[in-house]
């Protein structure tokens, strides 16, 4: 006959067993949130830092942007079902176009959080390598509520990449593909014509 | 008289146009008066020029303080709004904060001048019959640029008429006044929303290719963002990449 396990032996097997399920997740972040936790932080320290100079910071940022997202996998993303239509040359100057317009546009849009600190609060993983870090911003200067930001990265290439990123619930590479998508409805899809008008308004941010 | 009577022949002509069969892109985007939505927002464009920017670039030279406190009453105004829109809804946790956040800063706040509840724990949310109809399971309805009023849809179009005529507790106070209490108190409303928005705004349209299409996909993401207070998309509803 087995004799029945003691209460305190029982309470200490199942510890065993239950306790590193509970503790692993909150040990182990997954490897979206580590890359977000250590280099974001960075980005909004570069856009701050005065003993740069302008064009300094414009060089900087524009090789932490590029080290930082894929811009050619959201170029071709913004460009919607133009993408599978357009002529493979016009693909790809528009992916240059892009690049230059998100690096202008992105420096003056971010400059806003400089000084500010961000914290990783969760992620979720929307497949194996398709993941959502939510993170806040908290300005030091500000008394209310911190600002919720969300990175979605891919980590299925070589290292991982920030493919879009949401302020207060606004992803934006949605809003840039609704725009282009929009543009290029209008505009017959003529790919060269939103090439010339991203070209432009690079001109205008720099 | 003469310049309403244009106006209206204007809108009148605006809403012929719209039964123009639409164009494909205009129902994938489920907007299908897209032809209409973008001649009103010119108007709308000309009546900012007109009555609100100078205004509103005078308004933003005022101190800060000041506007601070102009936009805290207004809040505070709407709180009983949200809070009706937190019981409709169930969220019996926000209800309270919404309750607690009008007894604190229309007493100790003076009216809602200050906002100490804040600090004392209850933040502010937004709240509206829009919003209710959504968590009701009410779909959005095709895209619309209401004259004056910006981007919106029929479902919150509905929701805004039963917020101000229906849930609004001021509707219930009779006096003499009234009219220009509601017409000055929608032109606050007004000239507060568009302080605050104001620089974003002008970015967003200087770096925009397509300004109307941008303020209609922000205007869909950032409801979205509010119907779900705060949290995070379902992971199925973001596109693939």
């Amino acid at each position: 006959m087995i004799k029945p396990m003691p209460f305190a032996r029982r309470a200490v097997l199942l510890a065993a067993l239950v306790l590193p399920v509970i503790v692993q997740p909150a040990l182990a972040a997954d490897p979206a949130e580590t890359f977000v936790a250590a280099n974001i932080q960075k980005g909004l320290t570069l856009l701050n830092n005065k003993a740069l100079s302008r064009e300094q910071r414009q060089d900087q940022f524009e090789q932490f942007l590029l080290g930082l997202t894929d811009l050619k996998r959201i170029a071709d993303f913004t460009l919607g079902q133009y993408r599978r239509s357009a002529p493979p040359g016009d693909v790809a100057a528009f992916e240059v176009a892009f690049q230059n317009y998100a690096v202008a546009v992105y420096q003056s849009y971010f400059s806003k959080y400089a000084g500010q600190t961000l914290k990783v609060t969760n992620s979720q993983a929307r497949a194996a390598t398709d993941y959502i870090v939510t993170t806040q911003l908290v300005d030091p200067s500000v008394k209310g509520p911190p600002l919720e930001v969300d990175f979605r990265v891919r980590t299925d290439g070589p290292r991982p990449v920030v493919v879009d990123v949401s302020v207060a619930g606004v992803w934006i590479s949605l809003e840039q593909r609704d725009q282009f998508v929009a543009f290029l409805g209008q505009n017959n899809g003529n790919v060269k014509l939103l090439i010339s008008h991203l070209s432009d308004l690079a001109k205008q941010f720099k | 008289m003469r310049g309403l009577r244009a106006l209206l022949w204007g809108l009148g002509g605006l809403l012929l146009a719209g039964c123009a069969a639409p164009a494909p892109e205009a129902l994938a985007a489920n907007d299908p008066y897209e032809a209409t939505n973008r001649d009103v927002l010119a108007l709308n464009q000309k009546l900012d020029d007109i009555f609100f920017r100078r205004t509103v670039r005078n308004y933003l030279a005022l101190p800060e303080d000041l506007r601070t406190g102009v936009h805290n009453v207004l809040r505070n105004l709407a709180l009983p709004t949200i809070f009706v829109n937190d019981v409709l809804q169930g969220q019996a946790k926000r209800a309270s904060s919404s309750a607690a956040r009008f007894v604190i800063n229309s007493s100790i706040g003076i009216g809602g001048i200050f906002d100490p509840a804040a600090s004392a724990g209850f933040a502010y949310h937004g709240e509206d019959f829009g919003q209710t109809l959504a968590v009701w399971g009410v779909g959005e309805g095709p895209f619309l640029m209401l004259p004056l009023l910006g981007p919106n849809n029929p479902r919150d179009t509905a929701g805004l008429a039963v917020d101000t005529f229906v849930i609004d507790p001021t509707n219930y106070i009779h006096f003499k006044q009234h009219l220009w209490w509601d017409a000055g108190r929608q032109y606050l409303n007004v000239l507060d929303l568009r302080s605050q928005t104001f620089e974003t705004l002008e970015g967003i349209e200087r770096s925009s290719v397509d300004y109307y299409a941008s303020l209609r996909n922000l205007y869909r993401q950032s409801r979205d963002a509010e119907i779900r207070n705060g949290a995070p998309a379902k992971s199925g509803e973001l596109p693939d990449f």
